[in-house]
């Protein structure tokens, strides 16, 4: 069974202002980005428990022209706030990357 | 429409670009040379403290090519939310930067400064009439929000830069404003289709995000035609593609069809990119849909206390396989030491990292089991006062040092320090605590301009 990360070209994330985490997926081609798309796992369900947060607050969406799929989710502490242990969001892409992908 | 050019040098103002592809963006005699200088990314330190987190030697290395070659050539040139997060401070420190290259160079150019730091006053007001809603997750703004905040700036639209640019300005130093507002202002006022001027706008305004290879920031310029728009790199050694271009409405937004701001929304699901040549990118189909109310984001942060930090390593194999218990006994040791300092719990935070577990992804760790050799140690004290912080950090610095454990065998001490002296006082801290939006009857209802003659310029070499 592959993980995103072996068939993604890109597991990005990042703030969306102080509030939020954007995660994004891209990939090299149609084939590969369509599968993922389609499969569903990439769904609220499976990633509102990696990111400690609930279903209605994952926003998925799909970006076709960049063969691209957008996660956002809100950040459990402000950016830079006390407790917070990554001021921009760049390393919070790690659990996406180790998600099992159906065959 | 005669085809409106636009010159990015850079994602911020200090990140710097390379001088080759900028006198090759110069020699394509853009209309604009602009550069944002904003970010919220570094955290609310740097609003809260009205401080820059670029270098002033940066800042000036890139805006002293931007200027000279602007006046030299009749271009003007744009910074918008001058020091990073646009509060008065910063414009005022980006002020200095410009007074310092034109007295050097014997310029005298009209400068246009653009204030948008918001009066308590008026948020106050606003509050009251109910004019401020929140923007994403926080909650309702209070009028204790509005006066624990240091500093709170509007992010201004293209009104502010569109004023500047007709009075004749040949630079502007601004204050907050939204990223995009600084390359649509132009275009805009001189009758480009808002949904292509918005669209390039949000595309250049990072810089060479758009470009391959990727190495490093770099210039990129904007070419805006009545029905579409083209994305090219300065360098001529680099090219835009459509992966890239297409990529870059993904970059830091929460939805990449949809991108906000004052006055409307840039709609991009019928975007097409196309390859025109092998640097540049052509992109038509950007709508821009008006909003009925005109509102600006509010940015604030408050201050929190006073850090002071310490970093150490840990290799002691038998003290990292009892660490969690480790550190459970140095806080209740800290906790009597510091309270025999009259210092109560309620003064202070302590968070302790160990870098190697878990320090990243906390609890969230997908690999929260690995084998472990090595530990890096981040002991984060946030103190009430500056004093409370230096006792508390020097407090725990000599429990992680010298606490005891089950089988302890380096019992002269339990960690490798870099250095001398080992704490390091970072200063005031601050969280964001305003994130809202604010409506405007009129745009410029937040927008202070102030004008420097060439006159007052020409006085500055003295």
């Amino acid at each position: 069974m592959a993980k995103l990360m072996d068939i993604a070209r890109v597991v990005r994330g990042k703030n969306a202002g102080a509030l939020q985490l954007t995660l994004d997926v891209m990939f090299e081609d149609e084939e590969t980005y369509r599968k993922v798309r389609d499969s569903g796992v990439l769904s609220p369900r499976t990633i509102a428990p990696l990111y400690g947060v609930t279903d209605n607050e994952v926003a998925i969406i799909p970006f076709d022209v960049a063969k691209a799929i957008k996660i956002t989710v809100p950040r459990r502490i402000r950016s830079g706030s006390p407790g917070d242990t990554d001021v921009y969001g760049a390393q919070q892409h790690v659990p996406l990357m180790q998600i099992d992908l159906p065959d | 429409m005669p085809p409106i050019k636009l010159m990015a040098t850079t994602g911020i103002l200090g990140y710097g670009f390379t001088e080759e592809a900028f006198n090759a963006g110069v020699a394509m005699k853009p209309d604009l040379i602009a550069c944002d200088a904003g970010s919220s990314d570094p955290g609310p330190h740097y609003l809260g403290s009205g401080t820059a987190f670029v270098s002033r030697a940066a800042a000036k290395r890139d805006l002293e090519l931007m200027v000279t070659a602007g006046v030299a050539n009749g271009i003007p040139v744009m910074i918008g939310s001058a020091g990073g997060s646009g509060s008065d401070a910063q414009v005022d420190w980006t002020l200095d930067i410009l007074r310092e290259i034109c007295a050097e160079n014997d310029i005298a150019p009209k400068v246009a400064v653009i204030r948008t730091e918001q009066s308590k006053d008026l948020l106050h007001k606003k509050l009251a009439a109910g004019k401020i809603s929140p923007l994403g997750p926080i909650g309702e703004l209070t009028d204790k929000d509005i006066d624990d905040a240091s500093r709170v700036v509007a992010m201004m639209g293209p009104e502010g830069y569109q004023q500047a640019l007709n009075e004749g300005a040949d630079v502007v130093i601004a204050g907050r404003g939204t990223d995009a507002a600084l390359f649509a202002a132009l275009p805009l006022m001189k009758g480009a289709d808002p949904g292509l001027a918005w669209h390039l706008a949000k595309i250049i305004e990072c810089g060479a995000q758009v470009v391959e290879p990727r190495e490093g920031q770099d210039c990129v310029i904007g070419t805006i035609y009545d029905d579409h728009f083209t994305v090219e790199p300065g360098h001529p050694d680099r090219r835009c593609t459509v992966t890239r271009v297409s990529a870059h409405t993904l970059y830091e937004n929460p939805e990449p069809y949809r991108l906000k701001e004052p006055d409307g929304t840039l709609v991009t699901d019928h975007c097409s990119f196309e390859q025109l040549e092998e640097r540049v990118v052509k992109v038509s189909g950007s709508r821009y849909e008006p909003a009925d109310q005109y509102t600006v984001k509010l940015e604030g942060a408050r201050p929190v206390g006073f850090r002071t930090v310490f970093i150490a390593g840990i290799r002691d194999p038998i003290l990292i396989d009892g660490i969690d218990d480790f550190v459970t006994s140095c806080r209740a040791r800290i906790a009597r030491d510091v309270g025999a300092l009259g210092i109560e719990p309620a003064d202070f935070t302590l968070s302790v990292h160990l870098y190697g577990k878990n320090a990243v992804m906390g609890e969230l760790e997908p690999e929260a089991d690995g084998p472990i050799h090595e530990l890096g140690l981040l002991l984060d004290v946030l103190g009430r006062t500056e004093d409370i912080s230096r006792a508390v950090l020097a407090k725990s610095r000599y429990a992680f040092l010298h606490t005891d454990f089950p089988g302890r065998m380096c019992i002269s001490g339990n960690l490798a320090i870099p250095f001398s002296p080992s704490d390091m006082h970072v200063g005031a801290v601050y969280e964001f605590n305003v994130w809202h939006l604010m409506s405007c009857d009129d745009p410029m209802e937040c927008v202070r301009m102030e004008w420097i003659e060439p006159e007052e310029v020409r006085s500055w070499r003295n």
